[in-house]
């Protein structure tokens, strides 16, 4: 015909600025007009393509041919080739870079979550006709073979807990969906929950159906109650459709679901705490074994899965054991959802195979650090977890790659931390999280947790000394082995992989007492640099506390001891005269 | 599929913290307004949080698209452009679907 419409889009990977991105639509739209096709050719800039750091992008549609890293020479090419004809350039060519994988949020952002026949059609609930068709041991036998591990951060073999809540007899079984959760920016759960929540409950299920419970709970947090609403929109639609209730499918099997909400204490997302606040007794951990799957919910066998786990398990029903398996790596098979949030460009929900890299993850989807400054660290797992360092960010993540550089993969916070962050001041948060949140009930915990962040809040004050280093890791030691629950066994965690990694930044604040990121507000301090300082006056107005002396004619001065360290006057200051160091 | 094109908003908290409830509304009043044979969809969370309120747009004949940081104004514009006129427009899609 050759009067097909086309659409062009256009984007400068090498820079955030739209003012790039234009001057590459701009040679674009002369080269069309020379060639008299500009008419039935659209140019468009977009704001993000996928790809970063790669040059100069052009994708046509409706062929989907995408070339990168081109110049200028080459644009007449591609229009006399691909625009005006519909030749593909392969010297040019790349292909869409496919690094996440959506198994947990395959119909994250794309089903109506409110409506239970938009999941039907996408292939729901196949996968419990299917599971309720076979044996239990049968069910069981199936996670066994697609590896399936939990992914509330421990890594448990989901077979195994739900093997032994099924061997245990018992009049009555359970099964709890964990989605307390609570780590300082990681949101997996409450997205899965709010986008796919049919998802979940398929999974719930099928567990309740391997086990042979006849209840299940969902244990969401207070603070989610968009989460909740759908959830238990889903259960009502679930019910009216008879995937829920009495003689399922006509199984026989019968299957109940709950919502229990909690009130937002992070240790309650510990098992046996989880258990207690669901029973409406105060949520403390108590001492393991004998474990839930053996003795849990009112004293009967339960099991307690996460939010992910049960998702994935719908997952293997409806598309088989092996399509999951097939995904990963050796001993960490499938799909982990992270959260990515910190210093990166794109923050968002992404879901990787395993053994994908920390750098791919950051730099390939995450598009790299904010403002393009270096990346210092990667933190993983939340306040349990670690701090993975630049070198290390070639790592294949998986459960056991994490643990062994002493971080854990946890429930999937992925925090990236720029140059611009201090290490002593991320200890510091994590472990006062872990402080506020510690249920008191065990000594170790509440009282080395205590004393460990008096220690910190000594060194970031100026005020430490090189013993110091040896107490945290002492304390931290006796808190590992001595905890009642994971709470305490691994609060010491940030504090002891940031010791490892960045010991040299602890050393500065301890000999030199400097914070060379001006994090620690104890360490700072503020000059007037009288070369610049043009005597405006402006700090000496905006300063809080009369910290600053002088007059428009002799200049001003920070008197050390009177400021306060608020950085008034650094903000203030148009001049850069006034310097933090 | 059905020939009827539709618009889908990314409505988890994170897309309504960033005002997803407003560009819904905005969407939908301008939709029934022109009498447009668009559905308009909610859905989950696609993800791309840093680009959020997201608006996936998908009618015949033009490319699946999803439109990030819609403001009232942008999903104004995505009506009279890309619905009315069959314009994609410059400088706000995040992410090129088919």
């Amino acid at each position: 015909m050759g009067i097909t419409q086309k659409i062009i889009f256009v984007r400068d990977t090498d820079s955030q600025e739209s003012a790039r991105t234009r001057d590459l639509a701009i040679l674009f739209a002369k080269a069309l007009r020379s060639e008299i096709v500009h008419n039935r050719v659209q140019v468009i800039r977009v704001a993000d393509i996928g790809l970063y750091n790669k040059g100069w992008i052009v994708r046509i549609w409706p062929q989907n041919i995408m070339y990168a890293g081109f110049s200028e020479e080459n644009i007449p090419e591609i229009v006399e080739k691909s625009i005006k004809g519909d030749e593909r350039i392969d010297s040019l060519a790349v292909e869409m870079p496919n690094l996440q994988k959506r198994i947990v949020l395959r119909n994250c952002g794309l089903i109506d979550p409110e409506n239970i026949e938009e999941y039907i059609a996408s292939g729901g609930y196949e996968g419990a006709k299917k599971a309720l068709s076979v044996s239990n041991d049968d069910v069981i036998e199936q996670v066994k073979a697609s590896g399936l591990r939990g992914r509330g951060g421990g890594g448990f073999p989901t077979w195994m807990k739900w093997n032994f809540a099924r061997n245990t007899q018992a009049d009555e079984k359970f099964i709890i969906c964990n989605a307390d959760e609570g780590d300082p920016g990681a949101y997996m759960d409450r997205s899965i929950l709010e986008g796919d929540p049919h998802s979940v409950i398929e999974g719930m299920i099928i567990a309740g159906y391997a086990l042979g419970a006849s209840r299940g709970f969902f244990y969401i947090r207070a603070e989610y109650p968009l989460a909740i609403e759908r959830v238990e929109k889903a259960i009502a639609d679930a019910k009216s459709k008879g995937f829920l209730g009495e003689n399922i499918f006509g199984t026989g099997f019968s299957f109940e679901l709950e919502i229990r909400l909690g009130a937002g204490a992070f240790v309650c997302g510990e098992e046996t705490a989880l258990i207690a606040s669901i029973e409406g007794k105060r949520g403390t951990p108590s001492p393991r074994p004998p474990y839930p799957s053996i003795k849990g919910l009112w004293g009967k066998p339960t099991v307690i899965n996460n939010v992910e786990t049960l998702a994935n398990v719908s997952y293997i029903f409806e598309k088989g054991a092996e399509a999951f398996s097939s995904i990963g790596t050796e001993t960490s098979k499938g799909t982990k959802v992270f959260a990515l949030t910190g210093k990166i460009n794109n923050s968002g929900l992404i879901e990787v195979p395993m053994g994908i890299t920390l750098r791919q993850i950051v730099f390939d989807i995450g598009g790299g650090v904010l403002n393009n400054m270096p990346i210092k660290a990667v933190q993983t797992g939340g306040p349990s977890g670690g701090v993975i360092p630049e070198r290390l960010l070639d790592t294949p993540v998986d459960y056991e790659n994490l643990q062994k550089l002493g971080s854990i993969m946890g429930s999937g916070g992925m925090i990236v931390m720029s140059e611009e962050d201090c290490m002593v001041d991320i200890s510091k948060f994590y472990l006062k999280f872990c402080v506020d949140e510690s249920c008191g009930k065990c000594a170790p915990c509440r009282i080395g947790g205590f004393q460990m962040l008096n220690v910190l809040t000594k060194i970031s004050e100026g005020k430490g000394d090189l013993n110091d280093l040896d107490k945290l890791r002492k304390i931290a030691f006796a808190m590992q082995k001595a905890s009642l629950c994971g709470l305490g066994q691994t609060a010491p965690n940030p504090v002891l992989s940031t010791l490892k990694y960045f010991e040299e930044e602890y050393k500065e604040h301890v000999v030199e007492k400097t914070c060379k990121v001006g994090k620690c507000q104890g360490l700072l301090r503020f000059f007037i640099v009288s070369e610049k300082c043009v005597k405006c006056g402006a700090c000496f107005r905006v300063c809080p506390v009369g910290a600053i002396t002088g007059d428009r004619e002799k200049g001003y001065v920070i008197q050390q001891e009177k400021c306060i360290k608020c950085g008034q006057c650094y903000e203030v200051c148009k001049f850069g005269a006034i310097e933090k160091r | 599929m059905s020939s009827k094109g539709y618009v889908r908003i990314g409505m988890s908290t994170c897309g309504l913290a960033a005002g997803a409830q407003d560009v819904y509304d905005v969407l939908k009043e301008e939709i029934l307004k022109r009498d447009l044979a668009v559905e308009v969809k909610k859905t989950g969370c696609l993800g791309m949080c840093f680009a959020e309120p997201l608006v996936e747009v998908n009618i015949a004949g033009l490319p699946r698209v999803v439109y990030g940081k819609v403001d009232k104004d942008i999903a104004l514009k995505i009506v009279e452009n890309h619905l009315c006129a069959h314009n994609v427009f410059n400088d706000h899609i995040f992410l090129i679907m088919e």
